[in-house]
């Protein structure tokens, strides 16, 4: 099968990468290995949330002092700002309704009820664009009763340690009793497919305007609205005071919404999602990938004149560690890693870890390598690539949009 | 020494591969509209550990698993789920008898042998008030299923009265393993494959012995049966792809799936070397199309608007491309493609009194998305999901081989492939 561009992995960078390219009428297929890390995100995308552990204010600004094999260097400091610009165009294309500003980061908080940087963040969760000007005064915090996934002490603790007076108020519906029965399924995903009918939000609603009449803005466990934020909508137009949602754990509802809008707008525009299926191996000729093969399609394989490898990092298995090396495992592309395994980790978990930052090597164009030779028609875009930290640096949504945008734009030029 | 730790520390359903994500079930359509299913992960992995330890920690609610496999394209660590809460249905069942409403359900070959004999008198008995309301209370067939019409004349009869004769003229040759939708309750779909397949240039066979692919049995616990069967069309494939060599196709996605995949590990029948020989119709064909060995012309006047759906054993085996891109070759045909869900009746599940009601609400998202498409009919490779979409939605639904054979200008066709008459 050809196809003008084959991408291997199906998350947040494959989908935006594989959007551009449909837009402009390319034939492509994305060959995606189960869910992506998409579904750990609760609703925000970063640009650069951190240097040297001290919190970005200007992304922009901050990005021209990173090193030159950061991904954003590659991609040239002075694009950043368009590229972010047509990220946030791409995401309102798909149908996600976010705000926020790549010259000026705003806050979220995390369901630890810490405040982080952050560069966009969907429209019915709570931001917080000053800390010094706090959107509300006192806070109604929604906790439903036995749910799993929000630590509701940590959480007003934070809210408070931030200047907010936070009113913790436990509630329940006949919906989320119901649910009670299994115990592991009191999650928020689940909860958000039972709190799709109408009959159920007004239910929510009722006991919300029964409880929260003191609030100024009513806070709600991040349980509403998976396709779309219609859900999200319909409860506020039911609720007597403004309404906002605050991150889960994940898997996250708001991470499963944006992955569907960005999977559907990629159909809609004629693209080839290929779920459940992974690249196993690819064949070159010189300096030129021709095509790849996947565990489905077997003796079949995605014959392409570009590929773009976005198969992400450790956890989605676009880079393997064994006992003595690290490896891209699809098409055994160089990777920057440390050759010293006892260099790898450090002790501490939140101490930043070297392995973090490695990733497969690329040239100045983002073109991968392979035994040190450039492979002219081989991108790679997102998690996949070295040099950045998502955990430390707060680099991981931006890296993958923008090295996508400009991946494609490396293609179209041909 | 390193690799070998790796390798000994791994089970052969791979459950410690599982890093408690939860991915699994936010996919799970029976989680979502019941809280008697503990979820693809409890069910799964995590049960394993306590069910290797004791196998009391046994849950009767895993019979609520549809098999539907959706945990397992999810899971980005590539843990075997549904095979795990599979096997442990196995080993739970061993030496209980399955239940009458259960054996019959599950032997869609005997049901439709049956059947066919008196297809009129069937038909009609199946459709009237009294015996529904006898399966219903005595053998907890829900009521409102209606088994799908007996065909008078089995695919089989036709074949051999009708075009086995011609099929060794042509110069290319596959067999086909219709099984029992096609024999017994639809032979316009096998007709239509040899219309197709003739038209191209390739002769169609049947296989030495072919029985039912046996995916009804495992779902219903008739292990034993299944694996005498499998066995024999495994032999009858065999014979097929080395002595004729003939390539076998199929037109159900769940037989396909079943042989290939469910064959080595459900039952431990070795297919590793014919698998690759079986193959779904739909990419039989487009594999010759893309390599440019056939050709296939279709009706200038041709207009219609369909909505494919994905089954999820399709989805499964990753060919859902196939079929999708020869419909997308036909010109007039606007193709809606629907996003992947399950419509619920996973088989034989759905027509079990104690599932209908929540075969219908995991159906109903599917069903809200083929009312919004606003086609004609609906697309899909598996005969279950056409049964119960068309209960549930009133529209015709059709197998891509058929919208093929229907689109295809056949004269045009066999000219394009230098077929004489």
């Amino acid at each position: 099968m050809r196809m003008d561009t084959v991408i291997m992995g199906g998350g947040l960078s494959g989908l935006s990468c594989g959007i551009a390219l449909a837009k402009r009428g390319k034939r492509v297929a994305i060959v995606a290995s189960g869910q992506s890390t998409m579904l750990f995100n609760g609703g925000s995308m970063e640009l650069l949330g951190h240097i040297d552990g001290k919190a970005v204010s200007n992304p922009l600004e901050a990005i021209a002092t990173l090193p030159q094999d950061h991904p954003y260097s590659k991609i040239g400091a002075d694009r950043i700002a368009s590229l972010a610009e047509r990220a946030k165009l791409l995401l309102t294309d798909s149908g996600i309704n976010m705000e926020g500003n790549a010259a000026a980061n705003h806050w979220r908080i995390t369901p630890m009820g810490v405040a982080k940087p952050a560069w966009l963040t969907l429209n019915d969760h709570l931001r917080i664009d000053d800390l010094h000007h706090l959107p509300a005064k006192r806070l109604a915090l929604m906790c439903i009763r036995g749910f799993f996934d929000e630590p509701n002490s940590m959480l007003a603790q934070g809210l408070r340690d931030l200047g907010f007076e936070v009113d913790a108020i436990e509630f329940t519906t006949d919906d989320i009793t119901a649910l009670r029965r299994s115990p592991s399924e009191m999650r928020s995903t689940s909860l958000s497919k039972r709190m799709m009918s109408n009959a159920a939000m007004q239910r929510m609603a009722d006991q919300i305007n029964q409880l929260a009449t003191d609030a100024d803005l009513v806070l709600l466990p991040s349980v509403l609205g998976q396709n779309d934020d219609s859900d999200f909508q319909t409860l506020q137009a039911m609720t007597h005071k403004p309404l906002r949602l605050v991150a889960t754990l994940p898997p996250a509802v708001a991470g499963m919404r944006m992955m569907k809008q960005l999977r559907h707008y990629f159909k809609m525009l004629g693209g080839t999602y290929l779920m459940g299926d992974s690249a196993v191996s690819g064949t070159f000729d010189g300096n030129r990938l021709t095509s790849v093969s996947t565990a489905k399609l077997a003796d079949m394989p995605l014959k392409a004149d570009h590929f773009v490898l976005a198969t992400g990092s450790f956890i989605s298995r676009g880079l393997v560690a064994d006992y003595e090396r690290v490896y891209e495992p699809v098409l055994g592309v160089d990777v920057d890693a440390d050759s010293d395994p006892d260099r790898w980790t450090r002790f501490g978990i939140l101490e930043p870890q070297a392995y973090s930052r490695f990733g497969v090597a690329t040239d100045g164009e983002l073109r991968c390598l392979k035994q040190g030779q450039v492979i002219e028609n081989l991108h790679a875009i997102g998690s996949v690539l070295s040099g950045h930290d998502a955990v430390k640096m707060g680099d991981g949504t931006g890296v993958s949009m923008l090295t996508a945008l400009a991946v494609n734009d490396h293609i179209i030029k041909g | 020494m390193a690799e070998r730790m790796q390798i000994c520390n791994l089970s052969e359903n791979n459950f410690e591969q599982c890093t408690k994500c939860s991915i699994c079930t936010t996919v799970c359509p029976v989680a979502a509209v019941t809280t008697d299913y503990p979820g693809p992960k409890q069910a799964g992995p995590d049960g394993e550990r306590y069910r290797l330890k004791d196998p009391a920690y046994y849950d009767k609610a895993l019979k609520l698993c549809l098999n539907c496999k959706r945990c397992e394209i999810a899971c980005p660590s590539g843990v075997h789920i549904a095979d795990i809460i599979q096997h442990a249905r196995m080993s739970a069942s061993e030496g209980r008898r399955a239940t009458l409403r259960d054996t019959l359900l599950a032997n869609t070959d005997l049901l439709g042998t049956m059947a066919n004999l008196v297809a009129p008198v069937a038909n009609t008995t199946l459709g009237l008030k009294p015996t529904k309301w006898v399966m219903h209370s005595m053998m907890a067939i829900d009521k409102h299923r209606t088994f799908p019409a007996y065909s008078r004349q089995k695919f089989t009869t036709w074949f051999k009265r009708h075009a086995a004769k011609d099929q060794d003229a042509f110069p290319n040759h596959v067999s086909y393993f219709h099984g029992c939708y096609v024999n017994y309750n639809f032979p316009k779909l096998g007709q239509d494959l040899v219309k197709l397949m003739n038209a191209v240039g390739y002769g169609v066979h049947l296989l030495d012995k072919e029985q039912c692919c046996g995916v009804a049995l495992i779902a219903n616990g008739l292990y034993k049966q299944a694996k005498r069967q499998g066995r024999v069309n495994i032999d009858s494939i065999r014979a097929s792809v080395s002595r004729d060599k003939r390539e076998v196709i199929t037109t159900s996605s769940s037989c396909t799936f079943n042989m290939r995949d469910e064959y080595p590990s459900m039952l431990g029948i070795d297919n590793a070397d014919v698998r690759d020989s079986i193959s779904l119709a739909t990419r039989f064909i487009y594999r010759l199309v893309d390599e440019e060995k056939i050709k296939l012309i279709f009706k200038q006047n041709y207009k219609r608007r369909l909505a494919y759906h994905t089954a999820c054993h399709m989805q499964r085996m990753g060919w859902q491309l196939y079929s999708i891109e020869l419909l997308r070759m036909i010109p007039g045909l606007d193709l809606v493609e629907l996003e992947q869900e399950c419509c619920g009746i996973s088989g034989t599940y759905g027509f079990k009194k104690e599932n209908y009601e929540r075969s219908q609400a995991i159906g109903s998202i599917l069903f809200k998305s083929i009312e919004e498409a606003q086609v004609e009919a609906v697309t899909t490779d598996c005969e279950t999901c056409k049964w119960q979409i068309e209960m549930s939605t009133g529209l015709p639904v059709e197998n891509p081989i058929s919208v093929l054979a229907d689109a295809l200008d056949v004269e045009a066709t066999r000219k394009a492939n230098l077929i004489s008459d």
